[in-house]
């Protein structure tokens, strides 16, 4: 299209600012362990997380899984969750939006359940799927579909009453209106919901993990603690870390190249 | 009310409005309105702010139920799904999803027009409305005049038994609500639409209506009449314009 984005040129100081900021605190953290301000049994410095990565990426003990069978477990985990919860949560928040049978049945439990944290489900989830891929799957799900009913439903309701007007006067009937003024409508909002939903799902997923697991990333996070190892520790950390980052980007890559073929 | 349509000229009654009362509570808007209207006329009418000139096409469209009374379509209660009733409203309604053509058939779309004949309506539209060019462009990249015409475009698209169109060019400057009302008229001389047209501008409603309503205060009645019977194009400085311009004015003046 016409419009050219503005440059605006960053001052050099603004640029050098962020890189040394993340040097000095590396600095700051390798000096505390070096020089024992803190134990070594509390925390391990930058170096020795950073040797560990390396065996981790071909040894798999002593917690039995190299680092990308670890990550790998725990994306698949998050994924299946995701896209569950935006397969589940999209059609039913855009249906409460505009059908107020829908509203009537689904707001008052979703409003129930809604409150509580999604690792709060970890107990009963043992008890009926066991410690496997299924039960963090469900907590995932959990966590992931609350933004994506709030987003589709809100998406829904600001559709502009006029246009609503506008569809029936032209004798559209509920459905129609529905599948072509209010979900176009509320689309933006909808794929919005996916960066929120992904976010929940990796920080559940890291949760989930961590109580019930024998792979992914937090468990290695609670192998580390059982073995008394703090590089290991934060080494899940950072990984849960990067990786999360990383899909971030991802999805919103994604959003944005939907957003743009709507052209609002 | 048949001596209503003086200016049907032997023309068929379309619409009969009989008794119409709407109120909201305890507020009476409109209070027992009837007249007709002949097929193929253009009707305007004018009246203050707030007097209820919205609240009276919303009931016409069948958008808001009437308290009492009833409009009828050529002898049959009006509704939506069966007869052609088009809207052009105060706000622009573009779909912003939809390109400028895709916007434009959307009415067409609704009514079930089989394939064929809809391209070939849309195509004519679309040159009849001067939107050819801009066809596959999305709304927000053709300006706000556009969109009016957009909306004006698919309502004419239907082939409309009533057009019922709300101030559609208040928001508009003097000259482009010029131009655009060369071209209301000119669309509804060609496709021999029945229109009836809301303003509270008194030059814009002589210079685009057969016939003109004016209404009163609320409770709203039909305050007076008064017939247009002047030739096209109209000149805005033509003597008999300028009077009919100031009878209208006088009229509403006496609120
Ligand atoms: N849904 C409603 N509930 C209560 N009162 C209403 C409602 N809709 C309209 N009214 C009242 O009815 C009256 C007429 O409103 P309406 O919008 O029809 O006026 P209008 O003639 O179209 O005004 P304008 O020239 O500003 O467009 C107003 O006094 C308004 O307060
Ligand atoms: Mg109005």
């Amino acid at each position: 299209m016409a419009y050219e984005s503005v440059k605006v040129e960053t001052p050099l100081l603004l640029r050098i600012l962020p890189v040394a900021s993340v040097v000095l605190f590396f600095a700051v953290w390798q000096a505390i362990v070096d020089f024992g301000v803190v134990p070594n049994t509390m925390l391990a410095s930058p170096t020795q997380v950073a040797v560990l990565f390396w065996e981790k990426l071909f040894v798999a003990d002593p917690d039995g899984a190299v680092l990308s069978v670890h990550a790998w477990v725990s994306i698949q985990e998050a994924f299946t969750g995701f896209f569950l919860s935006l397969a589940i949560g999209i059609p039913l928040g855009l249906m409460m939006g505009w059908f107020s049978v829908a509203e009537g049945l689904a707001r008052p439990i979703f409003e129930l359940i809604r409150p509580i944290p999604p690792v709060a489900w970890i107990p009963l989830t043992i008890f009926w799927f066991g410690i496997g891929i299924p039960g963090k799957v469900f907590i995932i799900w959990l966590s992931g579909i609350v933004p994506c009913v709030i987003n589709s439903y809100v998406g829904v309701r600001m559709t502009s009453p006029t246009l609503i007007q506008m569809a029936r006067t032209y004798g559209a009937t509920d459905w129609e209106i529905f599948k072509k003024i209010c979900i176009p409508s509320a689309l933006p909002m909808v794929f919005g919901a996916m960066t929120i939903s992904q976010a929940y799902c990796w920080t559940t997923l890291v949760g989930a993990e961590y109580l019930a697991a024998d792979q992914g990333l937090g468990y290695l996070i609670t192998m580390g603690r059982r073995l008394a190892s703090p590089p290991m520790v934060v080494l899940g950390m950072i990984c849960v870390g990067l990786t999360g980052v990383a899909i971030g980007i991802l999805i919103e890559r994604v959003e944005k190249k939907l957003l743009a073929g709507i052209r609002r | 009310m048949d001596d209503t349509s003086k200016a049907s000229g032997g023309r068929k009654t379309k619409i009969q409005v009989k008794n119409l009362t709407r109120s909201f509570g305890d507020l009476t808007v409109l209070n027992d309105i009837s007249f007709n209207v002949a097929e193929g006329e253009f009707l305007s009418i004018v009246g203050p702010t707030g007097c209820g000139k919205t609240t009276f096409l919303n009931c016409l469209s069948k958008l808001l139920p009437t308290t009492k009374g009833n409009i009828l379509i050529d002898g049959e209660e009006a509704n939506p799904t069966k007869h052609n009733i088009s809207f052009v409203f105060q706000e622009p309604t573009c779909m912003p999803w939809r390109t400028v053509r895709e916007n434009v058939a959307y009415g067409m779309e609704t009514k079930k027009f089989p394939k064929e004949k809809l391209e070939e309506r849309l195509k004519y539209i679309l040159d009849l409305v001067g939107l050819s060019d801009t066809a596959n462009l999305y709304p927000n990249q053709v300006s706000a005049s556009m969109e009016q015409r957009i909306a004006v475009a698919r309502a004419f698209a239907v082939d409309p038994d009533l057009l019922l169109m709300d101030e559609p060019y208040g928001q508009l400057d003097v000259k482009l609500r010029y131009y655009l009302e060369d071209e209301l008229v000119r669309l509804w001389k060609t496709l021999n639409s029945t229109v009836v047209f809301v303003t509270h501008n008194i030059e814009e409603a002589v210079y685009v209506a057969e016939r003109i309503l004016i209404l009163s205060n609320k409770p709203t009645k039909i305050k007076a009449e008064v017939l247009v019977d002047l030739p096209r194009p109209r000149s805005l400085i033509d003597p008999k314009f300028v009077e009919i311009r100031k009878q209208v004015t006088e009229l509403i003046r006496w609120w």
